[in-house]
C-alpha cells in the first residue's frame, strides 16, 4: 500500500482541525478563536487503497515564525516528511490568507488549496471566481466545507493527483510587464520586481558556490533577503546588499500581487459580515463590554448550578442504589468488615461522590464550548486589554485564564499562543488561580452544606476571587518587573458563528470522558490510599481513625493551618490528598467521615453535622473553599507547567507561590471573618 | 498622526510602523503594509482598537496603536 503524508497548514482559526477530524474521525478540540491547536497532531485513513497520513499543524500567518506553535508548523513544512501540503484557507479571509499561500509556493513543494467555509461567504453574498483563482496561482483550488463535510473526496483526490505534478504553466500577467532577463512568470507564481529578482539571482549564484546541500535555493534566497535568523545562521553569505533588510519590500510586493488576484477573483468584496459588526457594537462596547462579560459568566454559573443540580439528584439516587447493592452483595458473600468498609465507605463513598457532580461539570463545559465556538472568546481579549495591560499582561493572556474555568491543563497549554516567554511564565503562575471544574465539586458541596440559600452566590464569589487574585498577582509581578516587558495585544477577531452541534458535542463528550477517566484512575487510587492511611496506624488496623497514620500526619500540620481556620487534622489530610486532583478533597472528606453519597440531601445533613461536631462552621467552610481555590494545583497541572516551561525550578516556584498566596489570602479571610462575626 | 488618535469608522493609510522587528513583520504579514489601507471599527481607552486589515478584524493594544503612524485616506 502506498503511503502519502499530507500536512494541513493555514492561518489560525481557518478550519484545519475540523477538516482533520472529518477525515480521520478524530475528536480533536476545535473552536472559533485563533490558537486552539498548539501542537502538531497526526492521524491516518485509507483512500482508494492508499494510506493517507495527515498532520494537523498549529495555525500560522507566515513562514517567518515568531511563536512556538508557528515554529512547529514551519519546521514540519520544511522537512522532507511532507509529500503534499494542503493549505487550508478561510474563504472569508482570502486576501490575508494568500500571503501564506505565496510563501508556501516558494518552497517548491506540491501545494493544494482547500478553500474552506465557502457556504458562509455565499450566504454573505460574496463570490469567488473558481476558474480564475487556480489559474492565477497555478495550483488546484478545491472548495470545501469542513463543518458540513463537503468536498472532502475531491480535496484528497487533488492532493494525490498533484503530488508529482509540476506547477502548471501560469497564464496570468502582472500589471507591469517584466523586462527581466529571466522570464520568471512561467516558472513562479510570485515574481518580484526586477531589483529583487536580480538580488535573488546573485544570492542563488553565491549559494551554488558556497553550499551544495541547498535544495530550495529560491526560497533560501528570499529568506536571506528577509534576514531570517535560521537561514542566515545556516547559510551565511557575504554580499553587501544583504546588510539591508528587504522583508518589508518583499511583503509589500507579495501584497501587491495578492491585490491583483483579489481584484480578479473576488466579487462583491465590499459585502461585510453585518451580523458580526452589529453584535460587536454591543459585546465589545467600551462601557458595556466588562459588565456583559461578567453577566455571561454569571449565567454560565447559574446554569451549572441549577440545571446541573437538578440532574445531579438522579445521579445521587443511582449511587445510593449502587452502594446498597454492593453492601448487600458483600454481606451475601460474607465478606469481612474491612473489605466492606474499603468498598462502601472507601471506593463508593469517594469515587461515587465525585461521579454525582458529573451533570454540573457537563453543563459547565457545554456553556464554555458554546462560548468558544461562537467567536466570543477572542473578544474577551479586547474587553480585558485595558485591565490586563495595567497588570503587565496582554488581554490575550486572559484567554488561557478564562479556559482555566474549564480545566487548568489545556489553559496552560494555550499560553503557547503568547509571543513573549515572560508572559507565558506569568500566565502559568496565575492561571491555576482560576476555578477549574474540579474545584467546582468542592464549592457545590460546601456551599450547599453551609450556606444553603446563598450557596450559588458563595460559589460564584470563588470565581471572582480567583480572577481578582490572578489580576493582583500579575500587578505585583509587574511592579517588581519594573516595566521590563511591554505587552502587545494583537489578536484576530473571527466572525461570529452559530455554534456547531457536532463540535460542541465532541468538546463536551471529551471533557466528560476525561472527568470519568480521572474518577476511575487518579481519584480511585487516591481514595484507596486515603482509606488505607485512615484505617491503618502504627499498630496495624485501627477502629478509630484518630489513631491512623493519616491522623498523625494531619495533626503534625494542624498548627500551620489553624491561623487560616483549617486546623482540623481531617481537613489537612484531605488537602494533602487534593494535590493529586482537587476532587480528591471531596472524596477524601467523604471517606474520612464515612459518608456515602455526600452530595445527596441526606449525605449532606450527615456530613455537615459530622463537621460541625468537630467545630467546623460556615466560616471554616468558606476558608476551605478559598484555600482550595488558590493552593497548589493538581499533579496534572504541575506536570503541564513543567512541560511548557521546561523548568523544574519554575514548576517548584509556581507550586510554592500558590501555596503561599493561598495561605495569606485564607488567613486574611479567616481573621476578617472572626473580627466581623 | 498616530493610529491611537484616529476615530472610529474611518479609513487610514499606514505611513510608518515603529515596533519591535518581529511584531512589525507580523503586522506586515497580516497585511498592514506601508501605504496599505486600514479601517477603524472600535476604540476604547487611550487607544485600544479594533481595526480591519484587508477584510479581517483585529484587536490591537495601545502599545501597538501608539506606534503606528497613519494618514487619512481621502
Amino acid at each position: 500500500m502506498n503511503n502519502l503524508t499530507i500536512g494541513f497548514i493555514g492561518n489560525p482559526n481557518c478550519g484545519k482541525t475540523t477538516l482533520f477530524n472529518a477525515y480521520t474521525g478524530a475528536d480533536l478540540k476545535v473552536a472559533n478563536w485563533p490558537g486552539v491547536t498548539v501542537e502538531k497532531v497526526e492521524g491516518s485513513f485509507e483512500y482508494k487503497g492508499q494510506k493517507i497520513h495527515l498532520v494537523d499543524l498549529p495555525g500560522t500567518y507566515s513562514l517567518t515564525s515568531y511563536t512556538m506553535e508557528e515554529i512547529i508548523s514551519r519546521n514540519f513544512i520544511l522537512s522532507d516528511e511532507v509529500d503534499v501540503i494542503i493549505n487550508v484557507i478561510d474563504a472569508g479571509a482570502l486576501e490575508r490568507s494568500l500571503y501564506l499561500t505565496l510563501q508556501l509556493l516558494e518552497l517548491n513543494k506540491p501545494v493544494v488549496i482547500a478553500l474552506n467555509m465557502m457556504d458562509i461567504i455565499e450566504k454573505r453574498g460574496l463570490e469567488i471566481d473558481m476558474h480564475r483563482l487556480p489559474e492565477m496561482l497555478g495550483i488546484p483550488v478545491i472548495p470545501v466545507s469542513a463543518r458540513k463535510r463537503r468536498g472532502l473526496d475531491s480535496l484528497i483526490h487533488a492532493a494525490i493527483h498533484h503530488k508529482d505534478a509540476p506547477i502548471d504553466p501560469l497564464i496570468h500577467e502582472h500589471k507591469e510587464t517584466s523586462k527581466h532577463r529571466h522570464d520568471h512568470h512561467k516558472e513562479y507564481t510570485m515574481v518580484y520586481s526586477d531589483d529583487i529578482e536580480d538580488k535573488i539571482d546573485i544570492i542563488i549564484e553565491a549559494l551554488d558556490k558556497q553550499y551544495h546541500d541547498v535544495k530550495d535555493k529560491r526560497w533560501v534566497a528570499i529568506k536571506e533577503l528577509e534576514r531570517d535568523n535560521e537561514i542566515i545562521e545556516k547559510y551565511p553569505l557575504d554580499l553587501p546588499f544583504l546588510k539591508d533588510d528587504h522583508s518589508s519590500l518583499i511583503i509589500n510586493e507579495k501584497y501587491d500581487f495578492i491585490g491583483e488576484v483579489i481584484d480578479e477573483v473576488l466579487v462583491h468584496r465590499e459585502r461585510t459580515d453585518v451580523f458580526t459588526e452589529k453584535v460587536d457594537k454591543v459585546l465589545t462596547n467600551k462601557w458595556a463590554g466588562i459588565p456583559i462579560f461578567l453577566l455571561i459568566m454569571a449565567v454560565v454559573f447559574f446554569l451549572t448550578f441549577t440545571v446541573g443540580d437538578f440532574i445531579k439528584g438522579y445521579f445521587e439516587m443511582f449511587i445510593d442504589l449502587i452502594s446498597k447493592a454492593a453492601d448487600d452483595a458483600l454481606i451475601y458473600i460474607r465478606a469481612g468488615d474491612t473489605l466492606r468498609s474499603l468498598v462502601v465507605d472507601g471506593i463508593i463513598a469517594g469515587v461515587g461522590t465525585i461521579i454525582t457532580f458529573m451533570p454540573n461539570i457537563l453543563i459547565l463545559f457545554l456553556c464554555l464550548a458554546l462560548l468558544e465556538d461562537s467567536g466570543y472568546m477572542a473578544r474577551v481579549a479586547y474587553i480585558m486589554e485595558g485591565i490586563m495591560s495595567k497588570m503587565g499582561l496582554s488581554g490575550k493572556a486572559f484567554i488561557p485564564m478564562l479556559l482555566g474555568f474549564g480545566c487548568t491543563v489545556p489553559a496552560i497549554m494555550a499560553s503557547r499562543s503568547l509571543e513573549d516567554r515572560r508572559d507565558r511564565l506569568k500566565v502559568m503562575l496565575v492561571t491555576p488561580f482560576m476555578s477549574c471544574n474540579a474545584r467546582l465539586t468542592i464549592y457545590i458541596l460546601f456551599a450547599e452544606m453551609f450556606f444553603s440559600d446563598k450557596a450559588m452566590i458563595i460559589a460564584y464569589s470563588m470565581y471572582l476571587i480567583g480572577i481578582i487574585v490572578a489580576i493582583i498577582t500579575s500587578f505585583i509581578i509587574h511592579i517588581f518587573d519594573k516595566g521590563h516587558t511591554v505587552n502587545y495585544l494583537l489578536i484576530e477577531l473571527p466572525e461570529y458563528k452559530l455554534p456547531d452541534a457536532h463540535t460542541v458535542a465532541i468538546y463536551v463528550f471529551e471533557k466528560v470522558k476525561d472527568y470519568l477517566e480521572k474518577a476511575g484512575t487518579t481519584i480511585f487510587l487516591a481514595t484507596i490510599i486515603i482509606w488505607l492511611i485512615l484505617n491503618f496506624g502504627p499498630g496495624g488496623l485501627v477502629s478509630d481513625m484518630s489513631e491512623s497514620f493519616g491522623a498523625y500526619i494531619g495533626r503534625f500540620l494542624v498548627p500551620v493551618f489553624t491561623p487560616i481556620g483549617l486546623g482540623f487534622w481531617q481537613v489537612v489530610v484531605a488537602l494533602i490528598a487534593g494535590i493529586s486532583a482537587k476532587e480528591v478533597v471531596v472524596s477524601s472528606m467523604a471517606v474520612l467521615f464515612g459518608v456515602v453519597n455526600a452530595s445527596s440531601p441526606a449525605g449532606m445533613a450527615l456530613f455537615s453535622s459530622s463537621l460541625m461536631s468537630i467545630g467546623f462552621e460556615s466560616l471554616n467552610a468558606f476558608c476551605l473553599m478559598v484555600f482550595c481555590l488558590l493552593y497548589i494545583p493538581c499533579a496534572a497541572t504541575l506536570a503541564t507547567i513543567k512541560k511548557e516551561s521546561g523548568s523544574w525550578s519554575w514548576t517548584i516556584v509556581c507550586a510554592g507561590f500558590q501555596l503561599f498566596v493561598a495561605w495569606i489570602v485564607t488567613f486574611i479571610v479567616y481573621q476578617l471573618g472572626l473580627f466581623l462575626i | 498622526m498616530r493610529l491611537c488618535e484616529g476615530s472610529i469608522d474611518r479609513r487610514y493609510l499606514v505611513e510608518k510602523i515603529d515596533l519591535p522587528f518581529a511584531l512589525e513583520r507580523r503586522l506586515e504579514a497580516l497585511g498592514m503594509t506601508i501605504d496599505g489601507p486600514i479601517e477603524t471599527v472600535d476604540k476604547k481607552g487611550k487607544g485600544i482598537m479594533i481595526i480591519k486589515i484587508r477584510g479581517t478584524r483585529f484587536a490591537l493594544g495601545y502599545n501597538i496603536t501608539k506606534n503606528i503612524i497613519v494618514r487619512e485616506d481621502l
